[in-house]
């Protein structure tokens, strides 16, 4: 049996006195669809930030594909097949959505040092910007600069860019925060219709598009895994609904 | 390039090279230097408007370049051949020093710039059996290259105005890359650059490597020009006029960083004759700038064009 594609081991960050994860342990299978849940300040974007290297942890492990890259820097992890979007819409205002995917295209290779020649001479480049903004339904936007079109379409840029890195592992941090309802569907179809050859983990609020994507679900409370099993059992689980839904 | 633009730029070249002849010395004089200072505020301006970073040593490169060919060809008669490009060389080496800079940001970086800066001033200034201290080196001949040389101001404004066109094409160039197009994705977010692959701090390394080398070339233009060098140049009030040419000219594009340049030695040289305390008026020019021209002279001038045409005539 092959390794998993992540490999979290008895990972936590400290912040001051704070543990803001405390002692997490995940391993996601290559190929599933894992879905982080948990209420607000549970530590999952931290946990994220701590797995793709944006920030160091203070203890534990991260393989990927049982390659240990607990010390490597997230450019290299992303080298190595890590991509992600954040939770707070991270892209280029001031460049065209065209640009912004050429960025993500020539990012991982040796294209991105390339100084004497104008980057929309690179057409293969530029082709495959356009099929990739086509594929986030973002096709006729190409070269307007991010700050003219809608948030709304600056997630589905979000999504965009991290698809475009060659991630095996993707690592979505609530794609669909601030979305509006039919936004967010269209998003969730999005996702939905990824390769399966692409693992996924995502950090999701809204139960329905989270229970309806994932595989098993992992369930986060202040720092620590309280949980993880499939969406049916986590939903029907006692000890979630309490700290996730409230009691009543 | 669009048909207005390419009719500017023909425009501009007929105008700067009838300007011996139609201008007279003192406005030839005044926009070579305008050309070689410009060329030191576009070397800032690829850190301060394309990779968001504000450095306050770019007298460094220039001085440092400009002192070795004053030293090689004053010194030890070497020719103008070999002497150019040891500055050139001299000042971009200092470049891979300084560029560890690039490890800090914002605040920090702009600090240890200005700390690295005084260095340089501090070793120009004091080590006065080697670089001459306040006198500096004096009576640099004109350049020339194996028999062919420059013998007056007009010819090496030519000469000048031939090296700005270059660099100016190959800047485009460059900024136009995929590794400036990087320079400035890395100015609008760092985390989302790494997330990307990219190698963030050896992307800003080589542009300030890069940088470093084009103040160099200014150098090395300037010194030829003045025909000495002493510590002036190398002072912490050139590189923050280098800064503000680019500012008050238009940081982020390759004209504006020229055009301040105009403004900033056109008000030194033209006005402090009949008004004193120029230093005063730029000090209001530059407060003005960021008040009502963020963008600087090439903003402004896009502003008032887009208000000019009719809406239906604006680009979508």
């Amino acid at each position: 049996m092959s390794a998993a594609a992540i490999e979290v081991g008895d990972l936590a960050k400290v912040f001051g006195g704070l543990a803001a994860v405390d002692g997490v342990s995940l391993v996601v299978p290559a190929g599933e669809r894992r879905v982080l849940i948990g209420p607000n300040g549970a530590g999952k974007t931290t946990l994220f930030h701590c797995i793709t290297g944006t920030l160091k942890p203070s203890r534990g492990s991260v393989r990927l594909f049982g390659r240990d890259v607990t010390r490597d820097p997230e450019q290299r992890r992303t080298a190595l097949g890590m991509g992600r979007t954040f939770q707070i819409t991270n892209v280029f205002p001031d460049l065209t959505l065209a640009e912004n995917l050429a960025l993500a295209i020539v990012g991982t290779d040796r294209r991105k040092w390339v100084m004497h020649r104008p980057a929309d001479a690179f057409t293969e480049v530029r082709r495959q910007a356009l099929e990739a903004l086509e594929m986030v339904g973002l096709e006729g936007r190409a070269d307007l600069p991010v700050k003219l079109v809608s948030y709304g379409e600056r997630r589905q840029l979000e999504l965009a860019l991290a698809l475009n890195t060659r991630p095996k592992v993707l690592f979505l941090d609530e794609p669909c925060a601030g979305l509006s309802p039919s936004e967010r569907q269209r998003i969730s179809r999005m996702i939905a219709a990824l390769p399966r050859d692409i693992t996924l983990v995502m950090i999701e609020h809204d139960m329905d598009v989270a229970l309806g994507l994932a595989d098993r679900v992992t369930v986060l409370h202040q720092g620590r895994v309280i949980l993880e099993g499939a969406p049916e059992e986590v939903r029907a689980n006692a000890e979630v609904r309490d700290v996730y839904f409230g009691h009543g | 390039m669009s048909g207005a633009r390419l009719v500017f730029a023909l425009f501009a070249l007929g105008a700067a090279l009838a300007l011996p002849t139609a201008g007279g010395p003192f406005w030839t004089g005044l926009v070579t230097q305008m050309l070689i200072f410009g060329l030191l505020a576009l070397s800032v301006d690829l850190l301060l408007g394309h990779a968001g970073l504000f450095s306050l040593t770019h007298a460094s490169f220039f001085a440092v370049s400009a002192y070795t060919v004053a030293i090689l060809q004053v010194r030890y008669a070497v020719p103008t051949a070999l002497a150019a490009p040891a500055g050139i060389f001299a000042g971009t080496l200092l470049g891979l020093v300084f560029g560890l800079a690039v490890r800090t940001r914002g605040v920090y970086f702009i600090l240890i710039t200005i700390a690295f800066g005084y260095v340089v001033w501090g070793v120009a200034h004091r080590w006065s059996s080697f670089t001459g201290g306040d006198n500096g080196v004096t009576n640099v001949p004109f350049p020339s290259v194996g028999g062919v040389g420059i013998t007056s101001h007009t010819q090496y404004y030519y000469l000048v105005l031939l090296v700005v066109i270059v660099c100016g094409l190959g800047y485009r160039i460059l900024i136009r890359s995929p590794f400036g197009l990087g320079l400035r994705g890395i100015k609008a977010s760092e985390t989302r650059m790494r997330s990307l692959g990219f190698r963030t701090g050896l992307h800003l390394y080589a542009a300030f490597v890069l940088s470093a080398a084009l103040a160099s070339l200014a150098g090395v233009l300037y010194v030829y020009y003045n025909r000495f060098v002493n510590p002036v140049a190398s002072a912490f009030p050139i590189s923050v006029e280098a800064a503000l040419m680019a500012i008050v000219g238009g940081s982020g594009t390759i004209i504006g960083p020229f055009l301040g340049a105009g403004v900033v030695l056109g008000l030194r040289n033209w006005v402090s004759s009949f008004i004193e305390m120029h230093h005063a008026i730029m000090g209001v020019v530059f407060i003005a700038t960021v008040l009502w021209a963020p963008d600087g002279l090439v903003g402004l001038a896009g502003r008032l064009r887009s208000r000019l045409s009719k809406p239906a005539e604006r680009k979508p």
